[in-house]
């Protein structure tokens, strides 16, 4: 949902999120979009574009948070093979919507933004992988990418330069899993989304065994702001490591849940009561779930945080995609757990030992608990069976999957206990 | 090389190496479920973590690469938790059938449960029930027993080539399967029973028969194709119970050919003790009695020997002796599929190993059905092509390989002289030839555009040529061969080396029949003409099956219908009923002796299984029978009979070492090697030829005493036989003639026989099983076809 900025902030992103038809080119190059593209395609170089973004300090968007400039640097040249260039747009984070209002309502920004990083790497062949789901945001990135080969903006020889470069659109079928940027690798090769191990990275050795960068929607939305007014701009907003503006997509007990870009730094409190009306009910939120339901809980103790990177790391979680949800006291832990621990049991892949059997065993424990016939000994189970699984597999699937389950142990034990069957000892 | 401390001993590795591997090399224990050393690495099982100093989370130790100065620790109380709670996944969903589980007792899973396990498991839940599969007469599926690991789904896709196993579905509804409902497709399936490291794919025929502790272990070597793979043979008191790949043996895998061959030991075809005909039957005898008897077949008469070339080398040696001191001037013959017995300019065997297959630049396929005849030999080329090293093949069949074949032409047997022709063409327009090249082209008018694929692969550094059947059972094979020769040596690559003349063999000792026999052997053909012809009173056949087998079974019929029969051997084969006396002598698995394989690796068996009947090692046979001719023994013992070896091929000094020095294996016996055997092309011979060229189709279920004999091998046969008689469709529709019944007109008359169409055969060839029902027939060279009518 779209929600309105009261305070007027510094946003990139959303730069434009309100106008009318931003979809169509025509209004998109009325408010500026592909102004600056000719000047980075004739005056930049691959060096040029890649210090730039490491002097903007941008870090990943979709959740690992990497420095995307370090990510490009990594990049090897003249290997003799081709480099991809592709966006994750597989926004499947439980709590996670942001990428799809930048598509749906500025697709052209994403579009820049990829040629200006396919510019810098060498890219002849860039792919969106968009979330199966998103059928509507299909079609309008398809329509804007018609548009901008229509234009010369894509293609052969882009805007009369010695650079051309295709843009693709490819749907994924629905899977979790084909956000983790190797199982989506795997998917766009046509082969079932299953992670795989690293090293190789996909910078080396990644789309059809060839270097390969994947970056996020709102990472690759950021870079045409960057290059238009340089990376010691962008790193003067938001926090020193933590620069930038950040989209939260906030949702839960909150009066007016969506989508806000503030700047880095911006506090959780300032953001739920300023922006998003406030809690539902209460003073302070019971569990505060910051970056998507694979993310450690954060409780009422720090409401305070200021919403960067290391700050949320520091409080004991991660800032993830920014997928901020709130619970107050009306909810029932045990039930949202359970209901998530159902979604990794679902959205597993299924080659990991831990994750394959572990998260199936969570959810029907879990299930039985919830329902009443749990025992104490299931809370050890509960305990070993997330631990053990969480940084032992492949990819951080499992790591998601034990974050709630931990969390509510650790904060609220009273709770499951007073669920569990009433003969149990 | 890299550094790195392992529980705090420091070990030195190549670089690259992964944690796992550099463990396993330095002797530190880590379990593991999903490894493999010869499978791409799967890191799925999560077993195998290790902590490494200054990470904050376990690794995978097989995915993991080492670095240097990198501190790793196997053992700590972190690890033994996160290892129990690995068995504590794995078993949710495993059976407690270990009693009656087959893997029981070498089983992965029980080992890691017994050492890493607690004793009892805290998943309550609903169990996992997935069904079993129908994977064909090797493979047993006990699919709630399966832990996931991959193995078999790597092993189909990267090993077999088929890909015929996959992985289904997610999270714990994940399943491997059988992407094909039908048994599997490759001639290596029996491995998967090998591979799996708990009892989901287990060995079918030995299935809930006995217990892996219950077995004596003989290791062996493998006599089923030249490959002579070394095997492990398990037996339970006298009775083979299963044979398996010897573990750090030169080939990890071992074809479904030589794997289940073992069912023949125990068939009513083996010859078991001495049997002399009395009447129209053959019944008992003792040994006295029938030596007694067959010493009069032998003594003054006129006898032709063919023999097999499986026998060990001290055996093979034995007949050499009975030839020269028990015989006058007896016809002898050995292979059943070559037709031209002039010495060839480059002899049977390989010149390199067929691990280094993997290596050279380009590898040539010159008429072979390399994955049925040599499955081990082909793999190899499959694990080249998957490593996008390429592959020519030129031959009669695009031949179903499970791999990547980069170039690929169709010929007639008729058109080899014309593809080596215009190979000589290209290597001479760029100046490369070899003395006599002129002249051998000169006999040549044709030119074949196969010959450009042939030409560009030559072109290469290393060129390795792998001349098959198709050309070794050649009419005018010595001719064919002589030119190969001469194109290798203008090409550079007949030096010291880089020899890469590698004719393919049809038996076992190649390079040692070769130096015994060259100039004393006959075509085997000959012998039966002598035969047919009234020249012969006696044919001894030891060991070979010519009815069964080989290109001559229309004429060996028909001589043994004419002369006296003595069969010394193991196994009766094809000849049941035909024989006057039988002699047994002790199958490959019953016996202390040598083999030398294809690559000229020298094997020596020491534990063999006990004689079952009266069989008596071959050498003490041809004995008995020497002295009972009426000469001195020349031999009584192996260390005699050894020596007599080595007078005979005195060049064959690793023999010399291995037997006499007590050596290790360092040096390959050489293939023979002659360029003095010059033969030019008779190509107006071929001219005169019928319209269609025929070319016999080998099946590894089918072909060679042995595997007959074997009910298993005989099943499998039959679900992956194609049609009897096929040709290309453009071959009939050229002379306007429909698949189904038709006249095949041969040299020995015109015949029915249901003839089927491919696509992927040669036009101008009709491909005959050998044995089907028109196996007759691939004795022929060349067939008219006619109307059905």
């Amino acid at each position: 949902m779209l929600s309105s900025d009261p305070k007027k902030v510094q946003r990139i992103c959303f730069a434009n999120i309100e106008v009318e038809n931003m979809n169509k080119l025509e209004v998109a190059k009325a408010h500026g979009a592909y102004a600056f593209l000719p000047t980075v395609l004739k005056d930049f170089d691959a060096d040029k574009i890649i210090d730039e973004v490491k002097v903007s300090g941008l870090r990943g968007r979709g959740g690992a948070g990497f420095p995307t400039g370090l990510k490009w640097s990594f990049v090897p040249r003249n290997t003799g093979k081709p480099t991809y260039l592709l966006c994750n747009a597989d926004e499947g984070e439980p709590g996670t919507f942001k990428d799809r209002d930048i598509m749906r309502f500025d697709p052209h920004l994403l579009i820049e933004g990829m040629i200006m990083a396919g510019f810098a790497l060498g890219v002849k062949d860039a792919y969106i992988y968009i979330r199966g789901e998103f059928l509507h945001e299909y079609n309008v990135m398809c329509a804007a990418i018609d548009e901008a080969y229509a234009a010369n903006l894509l293609g052969d020889n882009i805007l009369g330069t010695d650079f051309s470069m295709n843009l693709m659109m490819h749907r994924g079928a629905g899977a979790y899993i084909c956000g983790e940027e190797t199982a989506l690798i795997e998917s766009l090769e046509g082969k079932s989304g299953r992670p795989r191990f690293k090293p190789p990275f996909p910078a080396v050795e990644g789309f059809y065994g060839c270097p390969t960068v994947v970056n996020n929607v709102e990472t690759l939305a950021t870079v045409p702001a960057i290059l238009e007014h340089g990376g010691a701009w962008h790193a003067a907003i938001g926090r020193p490591n933590n620069t930038g503006c950040k989209i939260f997509s906030v949702s839960g007990n909150v009066n007016k849940p969506g989508n806000y870009e503030v700047p880095m730094g911006t506090s959780l409190k300032t953001l739920v009561e300023d922006y998003c009306g406030g809690l539902q009910h209460g003073t302070v939120p019971k569990v505060v779930i910051p970056g998507g339901s694979s993310t450690p809980w954060l409780t009422a103790e720090h409401y305070d945080v200021p919403l960067t990177y290391d700050d949320i790391m520091k409080a004991g979680s991660f800032l993830g995609s920014g997928a901020i949800i709130i619970l107050d006291e009306t909810a029932d832990l045990v039930a949202v757990t359970r209901r998530l621990a159902h979604f990794y049991a679902h959205e597993s892949c299924g080659q990991c030992t831990p994750c394959r059997e572990g998260t199936g065993w969570l959810e029907r424990v879990l299930t039985r608990v919830d329902a009443g016939n749990g025992t104490e000994a299931d809370l050890v189970v509960l305990n070993d069976a997330s631990k053990h699984m969480a940084g032992r597999t492949i990819c951080a699937l499992a790591e998601g999957a034990a974050a709630p389950i931990l969390s509510m142990l650790k904060y609220f034990p009273d709770e499951v206990r007073a669920k569990l069957a009433e003969k149990s000892s | 090389m890299t550094v790195l401390y392992i529980n705090d001993e420091e070990v030195t590795v190549p670089a690259g190496t992964s944690i796992l591997e550099a463990c396993r090399e330095n002797n530190v224990e880590v379990p593991y479920f999903c490894y493999h050393p010869e499978l791409s690495v799967a890191a799925n099982c999560r077993m195998c973590l290790v902590e490494v100093e200054g990470w904050n989370k376990p690794a995978a130790s097989c995915c993991t690469p080492v670095s240097e100065g990198m501190k790793v620790v196997t053992q700590s109380a972190g690890l033994e938790k996160d290892r129990s709670m690995m068995m504590e996944y794995l078993l949710i969903h495993h059976p407690l059938d270990c009693p009656v589980c087959d893997q029981g007792g070498a089983c992965k899973l029980q080992d890691y449960a017994v050492e890493h396990g607690v004793g009892r498991g805290r998943y309550t839940e609903v169990k996992r029930l997935p069904s079993d599969k129908d994977l064909g007469p090797f493979v047993n599926t006990c699919m709630t027993r399966c832990i996931h690991c991959t193995r078999c789904v790597r092993f189909a896709d990267e090993i077999a080539g088929t890909g015929d196993m996959g992985v289904l579905n997610r999270g714990d509804h994940m399943k491997i399967d059988g992407i094909v409902e039908d048994a599997l497709a490759s001639e290596l399936s029996g491995n998967l029973g090998d591979i799996c490291p708990v009892g989901a794919l287990l060995d079918k025929p030995s299935h809930d028969v006995s217990r892996p502790w219950e077995m004596t272990r003989h290791k062996s070597t493998c006599t089923a194709c030249p490959q002579g793979c070394d095997i492990v043979i398990e037996s339970r008191a006298d009775e083979v119970m299963r044979i398996r790949p010897l573990k750090g043996g030169v080939e990890p895998w071992i074809c479904d050919r030589g794997r289940y061959v073992y069912d023949a030991f125990r068939s009513d075809k083996r010859i078991l003790s001495p049997m002399l005909r009395v009447g129209d039957k053959l019944e008992k005898a003792s040994w006295d009695d029938a030596i007694e008897k067959a010493v009069t077949m032998l003594k003054g008469k006129r006898v032709g020997i063919v023999f097999s070339p499986d026998w060990s080398v001290e055996g093979l040696a034995a007949i050499r002796l009975l030839h020269d001191i028990g015989l006058e001037n007896p016809k002898v013959a050995f292979d059943l599929h070559r037709r031209d017995s002039r010495p060839f300019a480059f002899d049977e065997g390989l010149t390199m190993t067929t691990e280094s297959m993997e290596q050279v630049d380009q590898v040539v396929i010159l008429g072979s059905d390399l994955r049925q005849r040599f499955p081990i030999l082909m793999q190899r080329l499959r694990k080249r092509a998957n490593l996008g090293k390429p592959v020519t093949r030129i031959g009669a069949m695009h031949y179903r390989t499970n791999s990547e074949i980069a170039n690929d032409a169709l010929v007639r047997p008729r058109d080899w002289y014309a593809v080596i022709a215009r190979a000589m063409d290209q290597l001479k327009v760029l100046g490369k030839t070899a003395a006599g090249m002129d002249e051998w082209m000169g006999k040549v008018e044709a030119r074949h555009e196969a010959g450009k694929l042939l030409a560009d692969a030559l072109l290469a550094d290393t060129c390795a040529l792998l001349v098959g059947e198709e050309i070794r059972s050649h009419e005018d094979a010595a001719a064919l061969i002589h030119g190969l020769d001469l194109l290798m040596r203008a090409a550079g690559h007949a030096e010291e080396g880089q020899d890469g003349r590698n004719l393919l063999p049809s038996g076992m000792n190649a390079q040692l029949l070769s130096a015994m026999f060259n100039g004393t052997r006959t075509a085997a053909g000959e012998v039966f003409a002598a035969a047919i012809a009234g020249e012969l009173d006696t044919l001894l056949l030891i060991g070979s099956d010519p009815i069964g087998d080989g290109l001559f079974s229309r004429k060996a019929k028909e001589a043994l219908a004419k002369v006296d029969l003595l069969q010394v051997g193991s196994i009766s084969g094809d000849m049941v009923g035909l024989a006057d006396i039988k002699l047994p002598a002790a199958a490959y698995s019953e016996i202390e002796g040598t083999f030398i394989n294809m690559e000229g690796r020298v094997r020596v068996a020491e534990n063999p299984l006990r004689s079952l009947g009266e069989g008596r090692p071959l050498w003490k046979v041809m004995m008995r029978l020497i002295q009972a001719l009426g000469h001195d023994v020349p031999a009584v013992n192996l260390t005699e009979m050894r020596e007599h070896v080595l007078t005979m091929a005195p060049d064959f000094t690793a023999l010399k070492d291995i037997w006499f020095a007590g050596k290790a294996q360092e040096d390959f016996i050489p293939a023979q090697r002659n360029r003095k055997n010059v033969f030019l092309p008779n190509v107006a011979k071929m001219n005169a030829a019928k319209g269609l060229d025929v070319v016999g189709r080998y099946s590894m279920y089918k072909e060679g005493a042995w595997v007959r004999a074997s009910k298993l091998l005989a099943e499998a046969g039959r679900i992956h036989a194609l049609d009897d008689v096929i040709v290309h469709p453009d071959t009939l529709a050229e002379m306007k003639l429909q698949a189904g019944d038709l006249t095949i007109m041969s040299n020995v008359g015109a015949e029915r026989f249901t003839v089927g169409t491919r696509t992927d055969v040669s036009p101008g060839v009709v491909f005959v099983s050998k044995r089907g029902t028109a196996g007759d027939i691939s004795g022929e060279t060349s067939v008219d076809l006619g109307g059905g009518q």
